[in-house]
């Protein structure tokens, strides 16, 4: 534990912008796709397993579309897309059946989508890892901010997942469909007997939680590689944040990623050796401490 | 607990060791004896997570923790002192036992998805160490240059046939064990604690301690499945306590049914089945054994053994004691 | 008539239940349905990673193999018998790596294997050679401990691929020798946070100082092997403000992390030594190879720049579509030793085998002076082509490459050996 480098960095203007926005932009990734798996277990009661391969799924579609179309935003609208309609698919016809079955079974089935999603990949688009590479507009000299630097891109990409943030929120809470959706979250059964199609509700919601995975996966794609398999880092730190911030709790989403943003930005200075171990550490003590996360409520 | 009854399974326990024995004098195969080692490794592994899962109603993403428990200390003891094998297994046994005990004692208090999301982040922890402790465990290259395996008993664990015998063995006492347990008063107890805990505890029943004890018997199990696999790959590596691990404990349990004991044994012989067969047959097993798994999972929906019990008591026309 | 027929009908049944109880009883003890045909081959078993992160590794290292061995069965095998590789995927993980190469060896008739595993699974496919007395020769383990120590000496063992040591010396004495032109005397290094990164740089960086006294080292990074975020290692490296960066992180990782330092500006007033950059996966997948990039030569057709070289380079392009990486010709040079043991010895017992193998030279396109050897005392490869150079954003990419000086590699092996314990 580097406790002097993390002080020194922490009263140094540029270090702690730098530092912070770095926990910004490895936070808002991480919202998009941990705010579709919260949403999915919050409204469905499903523990999506599958949530990192539709990620993986959407880098590589976008990658196809922006070699065919040239063009990031119609890349990135045709991955998130893809990747709604392709979960659509998987909820209607697969975990539909496995709905109040054990957690085990949906295990099962979504693993078996990884599987199967992984090999589908490799031979889709090989085994190699691929790159898209950052489309024209972007190639822009990093912005400096009080010291610090910030590259464009990720400006626009902190921008896409504030908005995105705020979009939910109103969506949920302000318009007739987020009453519905919260409903169907907390009550299914006397939400039906309402007159409303749950049915079709559990499916809007899984289409769209796996398009959010899909939207990061295309929005990633200009500064990751992809290979086949890339999904399960993502699945694991989504999983640790949607347990920090609260099973079920889109905000949950938002403030649990960027607590592990921030983690691994200031933990690279403060303690580099033992990043990972301390996200463990930190998952288990809200497990422990309040297990229905930060954001939380008791109930569910 | 019925005496009678238990007598009659050690007795078809002691046939099918017999059988299991005899095997290498009728075959040459290296081939089953290499399969029989590791069923017997995954058999253990695998009943002992029902344990939590089916009999204690604990679903466990974690149980990898153990597996690799057993086997990191059971290769590291015999690296680094070289002691007999039974005295090194016993050794490393009770480490598991105290390793579950702690990490039980702290995830056994929470309630279902949670209790299986903190035992995958103490997984996770746990394998976090042994990758990073290079100088200790050879971080990701797991225990290198192989473990001193002595003689004992005379049987020469090097070889694969006296290691077939030992695996074999230990296996079959091990489940039978594992049985004994499950069909004491302890089992029943358990049992009663997962069909509806808060029952139990008005009947007086201490539910944590039941559940650590059950976790703590759990991951001893766990960690024996562990010593065996360490002695056939003659090292340690942290794929073993990796999530894909544990997940695959959860498949063989899935698949081989929940509610029978013998049910993990089944479902661990036919994942090590597909497992060795598809790798042989295609390079795409990623399809292959994601359509089989969709095949359990959507269309008998059950494990095997639930399978052929549900249809036995469509048949017979009773309801059947798990 | 009919009878006739029916008599020899009849007989071909006994004949078929036969023969196929038979097999069926050679199967069931384990003995794959012996062919009664002409041609017995010799069968070589392939233990590799064709399938998740790594699946390019395995395809690799099979290709370069299939050419070896469809070379030496076109000019007519062993009097005649061709050798037959069996391929095998072990998903990278070494208890299956592990299961593989006994599977190979007990039940498919392999008679030796080529183990072309990353460095877990190599080290577990040991054990079972070690147990199993088959012969091995690792082509993919870069981890110089494998050969080096002691404890792993067995005699049925042998690598013939790069060591790490034997490559960091080179990089230490390219790089000392740009820093000192260029006054760059504070360094600091990104690499992957697994055996192979922290070797490899430490191996790197006590070579550099050796070589260079006015070298120090700020600060070091370690992103998790995988990792797909590097901004807070780029950040922290900024931070320190480094005039050179060493890395050995590869492939899609590499690949990452100079995309996503190349909009931070990190690049841009500094040099980056990274050791897996003359790779043609890496060269490809980045769209333009940033400036001031340094790398050694994972593989690169112009070295050595000889026309054997380009052949075989060309060749491997006609026949796969793709262009050769590392591990091809780490495995190319794996299967032509051997070959060359199974045409020396006139068959396949491994002992003879072992001893014709220790010590052995062949010719090959990637050795620095057109031969390599496996040397006597630990079962390694010298005398292969390592370089060191700066980077171009096109063919040859390394225009001016530094060669290493194996006298020189192997003085200061030695001292590194007799350092570590290894001998004495």
């Amino acid at each position: 534990m580097d406790s002097e480098a993390l002080l020194e960095c922490v009263t140094s203007m540029s270090c702690l912008v730098t530092q912070t926005s770095t926990g910004l932009i490895v936070g808002s990734l991480l919202f998009l796709v941990a705010t579709g798996l919260t949403m999915i277990f919050g409204v469905l009661g499903i523990v999506n397993f599958a949530h990192g391969s539709l990620y993986m799924l959407g880098a590589y579609i976008a990658l196809s579309a922006f070699r065919l179309t040239d063009s990031f935003i119609i890349a990135t609208a045709i991955g998130a897309l893809g990747v709604g309609l392709f979960s659509l698919f998987f909820e209607r016809f697969f975990m539909r059946r496995v709905y109040g079955a054990d957690v085990l079974m949906q295990l099962l089935v979504c693993y078996a989508f990884i599987l199967i999603l992984d090999d589908a990949v490799k031979i889709i688009w090989g085994s190699e890892f691929q790159s898209m590479g950052m489309p024209a507009y972007f190639q822009e000299p990093p912005v400096f901010l009080a010291g610090g630097v910030i590259p464009v891109f990720y400006i626009y990409l902190i921008g896409i997942a504030a908005t995105m943030a705020v979009g939910l929120w109103v969506l949920l809470n302000k318009t007739k469909i987020g009453k519905i959706v919260r409903a169907a979250a907390v009550n299914p059964s006397m939400t039906s007997a309402l007159g409303l199609n749950t049915s079709l509700i559990f499916a809007g919601v899984f289409a769209f939680g796996g398009a959010l995975a899909g939207l990061a996966g295309a929005l990633a794609a200009p500064v990751r590689s992809m290979s086949p398999g890339m999904g399960f880092s993502v699945l694991i730190e989504s999983f640790i944040v949607t347990v920090i911030g609260g099973m079920g709790s889109v905000s949950g989403a938002l403030v649990g990623a960027l607590i592990i943003g921030l983690i691994r930005s200031f933990g690279s200075i403060g303690f580099p050796y033992f990043i990972e171990g301390v996200m463990f550490i930190t998952m288990a003590a809200i497990l422990v401490l309040k297990p229905s996360g930060i954001m939380g409520k008791e109930t569910r | 607990m019925n005496v009678g009854s238990f007598s009659r399974e050690a007795l078809i326990a002691a046939i099918v060791l017999s059988i299991l024995i005899a095997i290498p004098f009728f075959s040459d195969s290296s081939a089953i004896i290499d399969f029989g080692i590791r069923l017997a490794a995954f058999a253990v592994f695998a009943t002992s997570l029902n344990m939590l899962v089916g009999f204690g109603g604990m679903v466990s993403f974690g149980h990898a923790l153990y597996f690799g428990a057993g086997a990191y200390s059971f290769g590291l003891i015999m690296q680094h002192f070289a002691l007999p094998i039974p005295l090194a297994f016993v050794l490393a046994v009770a480490f598991c036992a105290t390793v579950a005990a702690i990490v039980g004692a702290i995830c056994v208090r929470l309630k279902e998805i949670y209790f299986a999301f903190l035992t995958l982040a103490f997984q996770m922890l746990f394998h976090s160490i042994i990758i990073s402790w290079t100088s200790f465990t050879g971080g990701d290259q797991g225990l290198m240059g192989g473990l001193p395996r002595p003689p004992f008993l005379g049987l020469d664990l090097v070889n694969p046939v006296d290691l077939y015998w030992f695996a074999v063995v230990v296996g079959v006492v091990a489940l039978l064990l594992m049985r004994y347990i499950l069909q004491s008063p302890f089992g029943y107890t358990l049992r009663m604690v997962r069909d509806n805990a808060d029952r139990a505890k008005f009947l007086g029943v201490n539910v944590w301690r039941i559940r650590l004890f059950a976790f703590i018997l759990a991951g001893s199990f766990g960690g024996v499945g562990g010593i065996i696999m360490a002695l056939l790959v003659s090292g340690a590596f942290p794929e073993f306590t990796y999530w894909t691990m544990s997940g695959e404990a959860v498949f063989m349990v899935l698949m081989g049914g929940v509610n029978t004991f013998i049910g993990p044994v089944l479902g661990a012989a036919l994942l090590l089945g597909f497992n060795d067969f598809i790798t042989r047959v295609t390079d795409h097993h990623g399809l292959a054994l994601g359509g089989i798994i969709l095949l359990f999972a959507l269309v008998f929906k059950h494990g095997i053994t639930d399978f052929i019990v549900q249809g036995w008591q469509r048949v017979a026309g009773k309801k059947v004691d798990s | 008539m009919q009878k006739r027929s029916q008599a020899l009908a009849s007989q071909q049944r006994r004949q078929l239940i036969k023969g196929s109880a038979a097999a069926v009883g050679l199967a069931s003890i384990g003995l794959p349905g012996i062919s009664l045909a002409q041609n017995n081959p010799i069968k070589i078993g392939m233990p590799t990673i064709l399938s998740g992160r790594v699946a390019m590794l395995g395809e690799a290292s099979r290709n370069a193999a299939l050419m070896g061995v469809e070379m030496f069965n076109a000019a007519g095998g062993l009097n005649g018998r061709p050798v037959e590789l069996i391929i095998r995927d072990s998903k990278g993980r070494p208890d299956e790596a592990a299961r593989i190469a006994r599977e190979l060896v007990n039940s498919d008739g392999c008679e030796m294997v080529l183990d072309a595993e990353a460095s877990s699974g190599a080290f577990a496919v040991h054990e079972v050679a070690r147990d199993l007395g088959f012969l091995v020769i690792h082509t993919c383990s870069e981890t110089s401990a494998l050969t080096a120590d002691p404890k792993m000496r067995i005699p049925n063992g042998f690598r013939a691929a790069r060591q790490g040591v034997q490559d960091a010396i080179v990089g230490g004495d390219y790089a000392g020798r740009v820093a000192k032109e260029q006054g760059l005397n504070r360094w600091m290094s990104v690499s992957p946070d697994y055996s192979y990164g922290l070797d490899t740089t430490a191996e790197f960086f006590e070579y550099l100082q050796y070589f260079n006294k006015d070298i120090e080292v700020v600060n070091s990074v370690w992103p998790k092997l995988f990792q797909a975020d590097y901004s807070e290692p780029i950040t922290r490296l900024l931070q320190g403000k480094p005039q050179a960066i060493y890395s050995c992180l590869w492939g899609g990782d590499l690949t990452s992390f100079i995309d996503q330092a190349s909009i931070y500006g990190l690049m841009n007033d500094r040099q980056f030594f990274g050791v897996n950059m003359a790779d043609y996966a890496v060269l490809t997948a980045i769209k333009s190879v940033p400036p001031n990039i340094h790398s050694g030569n994972r593989y690169l057709k112009s070295i050595p720049k000889t026309q054997q070289n380009a052949a075989w380079c060309d060749a491997y392009v006609a026949k796969f579509n793709t262009m050769p990486l590392n591990w091809s010709w780490e495995n190319a040079v794996g299967i032509d030793f051997m070959l060359k043991a199974i045409k020396q010895t006139n068959g396949t017992d491994t002992k003879k085998m072992s001893e014709a193998l220790a010590g052995m030279t062949i010719d090959s396109p990637f050795g620095t002076d057109g031969k390599i050897t496996m040397r006597e005392s630990d079962h390694t490869i010298i005398d292969y082509a390592i370089a060191w150079g700066d980077l171009q954003p096109k063919e040859p990419y390394m225009s001016n490459p530094y060669m290493g000086n194996w006298k020189t590699i192997l003085e200061l092996e030695q001292q590194w050996m007799k350092n570590k314990g290894y001998i004495s």
